[in-house]
């Protein structure tokens, strides 16, 4: 059976992350994949996204053809050492339980490769066509990208060093595996997104990121020249905050560049709305 | 006495810069003002008149008194090991790649990290008062948390979870009861690096009585601090306040205010429907009433959110005006805040 298809979406804290990760894996569903979205911080953010399910480490089905969990550190650690590591027989388990927690806790690369491992062995199940991961955002992200090759130096053999190289393979090609990152056209989310593209391109941690720029309003059709036309009150004042916002807009939407943009939603206030109206006009080559 | 204001919040919605436009209100001649900031936008850098801003605070031109500091965390942490640990120790720490990573793997680090130093500001008297921008590591949470969370990490609880003994001496745990159940584990996970660990941690424990009376100081100063959520409109920002208030809801912790960055005017939510007379040019017309009622829809959108977390929490909730661009210069950043009324209503 083929492997499932892996999106990793990140992007800097307050772009929009899970509500692109949240659309992307409805329109996928839409189009009659088998889709599983994966919240991979154990946060409520793509819970809310898909309507506040409440999610567990075990798949659950939020509408046809979407599946989705949420990635919890016990969880993780348990299946971790179960179905992965392969202890041999009469090795204590308990202990080495125990001493796999506080690895996770202690050393670097570890609890990341035990949580990145999910989604990557869910895309091998044979039961997803695409897996969407909510990843963590930027600095974070490019640990998790970077937690193989730190494995790989500290431990120099046996399963965690085996397990971590069979990651870096899997996240580094192309043909499977596509990173996304979300950026809204402002100063901040632009440079810090500008940087964390350059540094999984220098350390070659995976597939060239694609970036999609959200909350992009519409041009409003007027000029700076109408204003004046205006009179003074609110017409005026919101016609100059547009305005505004369409200049610091493309300067920094020229800064980067982007595969798609998604519009600003106007009075669209619950998580579950705004992925949904974002699903409608996605339009992604996948 | 030097009095502490506490800007916390999500990442994006502006901590930063409301940190340092706080910190420009508030300085006077007689009353010197530190902003100890975290990672300021270079425009930010800019509009304080900063090339770099460093671990040393730096006096700001053109204010009456502002003075800025940026954290550097890993120096923090090299700090905090200099003061805290037996010199043998701290080098060995300090050596340690464990220890490196420490910031990484310890999330709230680099919060633990700026209580140690707002606490150090505040013991050497040298501000009245200290503008402190959290780190925006769990919604602006963790700072509030980050010292009980040290003091856990250090009190050999892992250690204890690893060696399954109730921790002997260094020498003992090695010979007796880690050692056999180390040589398995580390094989079935490829060892070296539970010895590694093991290590580290007994010589991070050392650190732990002195940890532990300094994390109560520290919780101490933060439950005397004026503390400020800082939020915007959007989904997460909103959550992450609601979040910041069941978490810390049981504790000494009690935010005075809410700051409603990029709130746009109530005023344009009731004349959106009305008539437009004078503008002659009917394209313009329709163009400019079509905007006024999209972002009306946000200005309502933003106004019941507010409403909510006001009626919520019982907190009054300060609005601060949506620019674009970000402040440029000290008298826009004054402006920022002067108008929402947080100045006079917390009497900063």
């Amino acid at each position: 059976m083929a492997d499932a298809r892996l999106i990793f979406v990140s992007g800097k804290g307050g772009t929009g992350k899970s509500a692109v990760a949240a659309a992307t894996a409805i329109d996928l569903a839409r189009h009659g994949k088998r889709v599983l979205a994966i919240d991979m911080l154990g946060q409520t953010g793509l819970a809310a996204h898909l309507r506040g399910t409440k999610l567990g480490y075990e798949p659950t089905e939020v509408r046809p053809g979407l599946s989705a969990l949420t990635i919890n550190r016990s969880g993780a650690l348990d299946e971790y050492l179960k179905t992965q590591l392969h202890i041999p027989q009469g090795a204590p388990t308990r202990q080495i339980s125990a001493a796999l927690a506080v690895l996770a806790d202690t050393a670097p690369g570890v609890r990341e490769i035990i949580s990145i491992g999910k989604p990557v062995s869910e895309a091998r199940s044979g039961r997803w066509d695409v897996v969407v991961v909510d990843s963590p955002s930027l600095g974070q992200f490019q640990s998790y990208l970077r937690a193989p090759k730190i494995i790989a130096d500290l431990v120099p053999t046996g399963n965690v060093r085996r397990l971590a190289s069979g990651l870096e393979r899997r996240l580094r090609d192309e043909h499977t595996t596509s990173i996304r990152l979300v950026a809204t056209p402002a100063e901040l989310p632009t440079l810090e997104t500008q940087e964390a593209i350059e540094a999984i391109q220098k350390e070659h941690l995976g597939p060239e990121p694609m970036v999609i720029f959200n909350r992009v309003l519409s041009p409003s059709g007027m000029r700076r020249t109408d204003l004046e036309h205006l009179g003074v009150g609110p017409l005026r004042e919101a016609a100059t905050l547009q305005l505004d916002l369409e200049t610091e807009q493309d300067r920094w939407a020229d800064e980067l560049d982007h595969s798609a943009t998604l519009p600003y939603l106007f009075g669209v206030f619950t998580p579950g709305e705004v992925a949904e109206q974002l699903a409608d006009r996605i339009d992604l080559p996948s | 006495m030097t009095s502490t204001v506490i800007v916390t919040g999500a990442g994006g919605v502006g901590k930063t810069t409301l940190s340092a436009a706080l910190g420009a209100v508030i300085c006077r001649e007689d009353r010197s003002t530190l902003v100890l900031t975290i990672d300021p936008a270079k425009r930010l850098a800019d509009a304080l008149g900063l090339e770099q801003l460093g671990d040393t605070p730096v006096r700001i031109e053109g204010t009456d008194g502002m003075w800025a500091a940026m954290l550097d965390a890993s120096a923090s942490w090299e700090a905090i090991i200099h003061r805290y640990a037996d010199p043998e120790v701290g080098k060995r720490l300090l050596a340690n790649r464990y220890f490196q990573a420490l910031a990484d793997r310890f999330p709230a680090a680099q919060s633990y990290a700026a209580g140690e130093r707002m606490a150090e500001y505040i013991e050497t008297k040298r501000f009245d008062v200290i503008v402190v921008d959290t780190p925006p590591s769990g919604g602006g949470i963790d700072f509030f948390q980050a010292p009980a969370m040290a003091n856990d990490l250090m009190s050999g609880k892992l250690l204890k979870w690893l060696t399954g003994s109730n921790l002997p001496g260094r020498g003992l745990i090695y010979r007796f009861t880690a050692k056999p159940m180390l040589r398995i584990a580390d094989a079935a996970l490829g060892g070296p690096m539970l010895s590694e660990v093991t290590d580290f941690l007994i010589d991070l424990r050392t650190m732990h009585d002195t940890i532990s009376v300094r994390s109560r100081t520290i919780e101490g100063y933060l439950t005397k601090a004026t503390t400020i959520v800082a939020t915007t409109a959007d989904p997460t920002p909103i959550h992450e306040t609601r979040r910041f208030f069941s978490e810390l809801g049981g504790s000494n912790i009690a935010p005075s205010a809410i700051l409603f960055n990029r709130k746009l005017p109530e005023a344009w939510i009731d004349v959106a429907n009305s008539p437009i007379r004078g503008i002659d040019d009917a394209v313009l017309r329709a163009a400019a009433k079509a905007n006024l009622r999209s972002w009306a829809s946000e200005a309502r959108r933003q106004s019941d959110a507010a409403d909510e977390l006001s009626a919520r929490y019982h907190v009054p909730v300060y609005p601060v005006p949506w620019t674009t661009p970000a402040p440029q210069t000290i008298d826009s950043l004054q402006v920022l805040v002067a108008t929402s009324g947080i100045i006079d209503a917390l009497e900063l």
